[in-house]
């Protein structure tokens, strides 16, 4: 046993996945205890807040001020402004207006826009432009128009008395807060999704049901299918023949179909976390039983079974003591990889519309449904779709290279 | 020749049996289920809570056609011979279409994707998987992590990268559907021309999927050849290596055959979702639409043909499968 | 005395794991084989006998790697031969073998016709497949399998017909040395010795001009084969006649294998049964002195302090072991009279 786990620690395969899907487990079990954030919080008013340190801004402006004069900071404040496409179309504008194009430097942001403001006249009609195109000028000026400026900005409030505008305070653009001292500052590693909730907080929490969806139905299916494969493979005759020929019948019907049919039949009310995990389990134990089966077979006729028949032991008792031991690791590889593919299941039902319906809990698979309804792949928000597909490719990735780390322990014959 | 026809035979009765089975599996179910959709169609029908148009008419053509008020038994031979017939009724949700029309309009898109793309990515796999084995070291070191990770990523995963690679961020191709939403379906060049590519992202998509399970696959079927008896036996013989590889790599393959046949069920799954992704117009997309309405008659024909489909397909590897391996020939024979 | 045909010199060869580690089956291994002769290789489970048998075929692929040491087959040093040469001069044609599972041994979805034609295409023999087939029956007829044979997958076949099958497609390019290597449980002892009887039997027709029988069961070989090598842990431990090994082993070891050869009736199954304790030590870390030590009934100190040479005892017999001869069967004696006793 203990010869056993260490052979089975010194497979590098097995450690990698073993590493991984640890740093995955303990991420779900110690961030919420750091994190205490609802998951499921509506914070956003707005879909898709990308990812980034989220800073009050009033109250950044009644914290400490501090003045740094930084020689860089004009250029940065125009550089955000000012994209390379944005240069581009000034470089054209200006050579249309008959610029020489040798005097127009566009990677120097102050001759550009030194150029730009004492040329551009939206009456000047450049020829080939079109009318999007004057409009897209005129808005790009509109921009710029006092990005050079080194004057401050000015702060007003409404006097409620005279219900006019009056200056409350300025603030100079050298002027600094420090981010400790501003009282509220959210960060959103992964953003928001299109609910406006916190992605990484929600990403955890449903990667822990997600986990716990696969660790249920792994856990049913291997039941189902170790205790169907001992009494076929053991007690064989009449027995073995029905169990044999309805696990053939469903080794060919696809258990997705069942699965389908199922989570639809259910009815939206009863379809929650634990009722999938079920149903998931309850489809997919035909693996296991065909493995464990043809092991117990093989098995069956050992010297030391019937040893142990002929010493008069009980049929539980030779199962247990004499069978089971030797198809652990096997009952052990089906088990890891029912889990990957329940929790894969779980993701494929709930963008088919079939997943878990629940408001309570977030799963992997209701997360990359939202996303995908709310076209966060289409639109570009990278963070509300691929963290889950990344997490989901990860546990699988790991479950399945401790699977083959296993293999390469108990079945040297598939040497590396 | 006999040893074939037994074989077939077989596989013939067995395809029948799986057949009636997939019919009374289809037909029971849903029906021991606590929230049984086709109550819950008869009785919101007794409430009269539907009287919009169409839903009326669906509820009582469903009565009708099912025999609902009939013996259960009567029920499910009545299922199987509309089935048979190809008649599932009308759409709920997509009334006042039939289920069978909106099942045609789907069912070739599915067929002509997931074919041809398991079919491609079933070679180029065990193409692969082939060379992995056959070179081991380096090559082999890099590959091999690499497309266990690769393999690890579910269908719809690699559909959402490869529309936000090469159709978000490149534009290259489509992005959804299969064709160009502002055509009418018909012969001329350009709408085939927006078939095909619409057809590229999934079909790669797929292909990409069974590649990485395949391959994996394969190489570990010709590493167990390659350290069999009759290798080492040829070996010593002096057969050369190249006709030693082609020993491995045929009898590696035949068991990728059988493997094949296994896992369709699950390839099929990750496609079906996969076309969801990319909005494709096939039985995937057919599936979102009947549980996001709540169309039973549509899911349950849906789930019925596909089931039809990957037994006739399970059937015809089976058969090829019989030709192509002389041990099936001789383990009938006696 | 007849010509030598086969002749290993200090053969050293090694698995080298996954992990790395250089596992030493076959070590300083030297032995002769003459013409008309035939040799049998003993020892436990793990001693390295299979590993000898690949190692003296002179073409190597991993696991097993070629460490140093010569082989001389009819006069050609084949060790200096690249791998290519050695595959199409040496292999079948001058050194044959019938491997531990020849159960096994025939690709199954080939019949076994196609499988004769790969073989003479190997070594550009030229001969047009109706030659092909006319020397394959001929072959086939000489070790009683019917020519229809030919025509079947190894699948077709019974176990004793693809055993022989085996058998005939490995002499069928007449190599001067055939070895087999017998499986220690698949086949049953009285199988074996149809075996042995089967390759003598081409011995004497000369189809082979030598053999080499690798199994387990040391008293399986007397009366079977002219020599017998004793292997413990990779070494040869003791060499010498049939008869001398199994009626007056020397080796501790040897004696050991024997068990209750002197005493054919009484308690024959009890004294097999306890055979020798212990396990062979592990040869990825042989033991610096005699590797039997630790499970020798007569070690003494001096056994573990260095490595104990090959001892040449004249009439062709050596063996392992800093005790005398005399020490030696005395000792067995008193060991046999002991076990007699109880
Ligand atoms: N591929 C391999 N890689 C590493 N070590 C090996 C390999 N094959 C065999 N060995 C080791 O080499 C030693 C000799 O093995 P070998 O197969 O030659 O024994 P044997 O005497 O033929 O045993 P048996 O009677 O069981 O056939 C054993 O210790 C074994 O563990
Ligand atoms: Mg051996």
């Amino acid at each position: 046993m203990k010869h056993t786990l260490r052979q089975v620690f010194r497979s590098g395969k097995f450690v990698t996945g073993f590493i991984i899907f640890s740093a995955i487990l303990l991420t779900v079990i110690f961030y919420p205890m750091i994190i205490r954030d609802d998951p499921l919080q509506i914070i956003g008013q707005g879909t898709f807040f990308p990812p980034g340190i989220y800073v009050n801004i009033a109250d950044s402006m009644s914290s400490t001020r501090y003045i740094l004069n930084l020689d860089d900071a004009a250029a940065k404040r125009i550089a955000s402004k000012l994209n390379d496409a944005d240069r581009e179309a000034i470089r054209e504008w200006l050579v249309g207006a008959g610029i020489p194009e040798g005097d127009i430097d566009i990677a120097n942001t102050e001759s550009l826009l030194g150029l730009w403001v004492s040329n551009y006249d939206t009456t000047v009609r450049i020829p080939g432009m079109t009318n999007a195109d004057r409009n897209y000028y005129i808005r790009l000026n509109r921009s710029l128009d006092g990005l050079l400026s080194e004057e401050g900005v000015t702060i007003a409030a409404t006097n409620p008395d005279t219900n006019a505008l009056e200056a409350t305070g300025t603030v100079e653009l050298t002027e600094y807060a420090n981010i400790r001292e501003v009282a509220n500052v959210r960060i959103l590693p992964l953003g928001t999704d299109n609910f406006g909730r916190d992605v990484l907080t929600q990403l955890v929490t449903a990667t822990g049901v997600s986990l716990r969806i696969g660790f249920v139905a792994g856990l049913i299916a291997t039941l189902i299918g170790l205790v169907l494969g001992l009494v076929s493979g053991y007690i064989g005759g009449v027995v073995d023949d029905v169990i044999l020929f309805i696990t053939n019948l469903f080794t060919v019907i696809p258990g997705f179909i069942l699965l389908v049919l199922i989570s639809f039949s259910i009815g939206q009310e009863q379809r929650g976390a634990f009722v999938i995990a079920v149903v998931i389990g309850l489809t997919s134990w035909v693996w296991t039983t065909r493995a464990v089966r043809a092991q117990v077979i093989s098995l069956r006729n050992r010297d030391h079974v019937n040893l142990s028949k002929l010493s008069g032991h009980s049929i539980a008792h030779i199962i247990i003591r004499d069978v089971l031991p030797y198809i652990a690791s096997y009952v052990i590889m089906a088990f890891i990889l029912q889990i990957s593919s329940a929790i894969l299941a779980e993701a494929a039902l709930s963008i088919l519309g079939l997943g878990p319906r629940t408001t309570d809990v977030p799963t992997l698979g209701l997360m990359m449904n939202w996303a995908l309804i709310y076209q966060a792949h289409i639109l570009g928000k990278w963070w509300a779709y691929l963290p889950i597909i990344l997490v989901i490719a990860l546990i699988a990735f790991s479950l399945n290279l401790m699977n083959t780390g296993l293999d390469q322990v108990f079945n040297p014959a598939l040497r590396d | 020749m006999k040893g074939y026809r037994r074989y077939f035979a077989n596989k013939l009765i067995w395809f029948f049996i799986t057949l009636v089975v997939a019919f009374i599996l289809n037909f029971t179910l849903p029906r021991l289920m606590p929230g049984d959709p086709v109550a819950a169609i008869v009785s919101r029908m007794a409430q009269g809570m539907s009287n919009a148009t169409g839903v009326q008419a669906i509820y009582e053509q469903y009565t009708e056609l099912f025999g609902i008020n009939r013996p259960i038994h009567e029920q499910f031979f009545i299922y199987v011979s509309n089935a048979l017939r190809g008649d599932f009724g009308y759409s709920i949700s997509q009334y006042p279409r039939t289920v069978a029309d909106v099942i045609r309009s789907s069912i070739f898109w599915t067929i002509g994707l997931q074919l041809p793309a398991i079919i491609v990515g079933w070679i180029l796999g065990n193409a692969l998987g082939a060379l992995a084995a056959y070179r081991r070291g380096t090559f082999d070191r890099v590959l091999l992590p690499a497309s266990l990770f690769v393999s690890s990523i579910p269908a719809f995963g690699m559909a959402v990268i490869l529309l936000v690679i090469f159709g978000v961020s490149l534009q290259w191709l489509p992005t959804s559907g299969g064709y160009g939403y502002d055509l009418i379906p018909n012969l001329s060049w350009n709408f085939i021309w927006s078939v095909i590519v619409h057809y590229q992202l999934p079909f790669w998509t797929l292909v990409l999927i069974t590649i990485g399970g395949q391959a994996i696959g394969m190489r570990s079927m010709s590493i167990y050849e390659l350290n069999a008896d009759y290798v080492k036996y040829s070996r010593f013989m002096g057969i050369k290596d190249n006709q030693i590889v082609r020993y491995v790599f045929r009898n590696a393959m035949l068991p990728q055959i059988t493997g094949l046949a296994l896992a369709l069920g699950t390839m099929v799954f990750g496609a079906v979702v996969a076309e969801v992704v990319f909005s494709y117009p096939g039985l995937g997309s057919t599936i979102l639409t009947a549980s996001l309405g709540q169309d039973y008659p549509l899911l349950s024909a849906t789930t019925l043909i596909i089931s039809i489909m990957v037994l006739v397909a399970n059937f015809s590897i089976e058969i090829i499968y019989g030709f192509l391996d002389p041990r099936i020939k001789a383990a009938q024979a006696d | 005395m007849g010509e030598v045909i086969l002749d290993v010199r200090e053969l050293t060869t090694k698995y080298v794991t996954r992990f790395g580690e250089n596992v030493y089956a076959v070590d300083h291994v030297s032995m002769e084989v003459e013409e008309g002769k035939s040799v049998g290789i003993a020892g436990e489970s793990g001693c390295g006998k299979s590993t000898l048998a690949l190692s003296l075929m002179g073409y190597y692929f991993p696991p097993l790697h070629y460490t140093s040491g010569d082989i001389i087959i009819s006069g050609q040093k084949i060790t200096d031969m690249t791998p290519d040469e050695v595959r199409k001069t040496i292999l079948g044609q001058e050194i044959a073998y019938i491997p531990q599972a020849a159960m096994n041994a025939l690709n199954p979805t080939q019949k076994v016709i196609h499988f004769i034609e790969n073989v003479f295409d190997a070594h550009k023999m030229g001969m047009s497949s109706a030659d092909v087939r006319a020397k394959a029956e001929s072959f086939f007829h000489a070790v009683g399998l019917p020519p229809e044979v030919l025509d079947r997958y190894p699948v077709e076949l019974s176990g004793g017909m693809k055993q022989r099958t085996v058998i005939a497609i490995s002499v069928i390019l007449s190599p001067q040395v055939l070895i087999a290597d017998e499986p220690s449980s698949a086949l049953d002892v009285t199988s074996q010795k149809m075996v042995i009887k089967m390759l003598r039997q081409l011995m004497d027709k000369s189809y082979i001009k030598s053999m080499i029988f690798i199994t387990h069961e040391l008293p399986l070989l007397y009366n079977v084969v002219d020599d017998i090598m004793v292997m413990y842990a990779g070494q040869i431990v003791e060499r010498a006649t049939a008869k001398e090994v199994v009626l007056t082993p020397l080796h501790p070891y040897s004696q050991g294998l024997m068990g209750s050869i002197m005493v054919p009736e009484a308690g024959l199954r009890d004294v097999k049964l306890t055979a020798i304790p212990g396990v062979p030590p592990n040869l990825k870390k042989p033991p610096s002195g005699c590797r039997f030590a630790e499970r020798c009934k007569y070690v003494r100190p001096a056994c573990t302090a260095q490595a104990i040479p090959l001892r040449d005892v004249g009439g062709g017999r050596s063996y392992r072991c800093i005790l005398s001869p005399e020490e030696l069967s005395e000792a067995h004696a008193r060991e046999v009279y002991s076990q007699h006793v109880h």
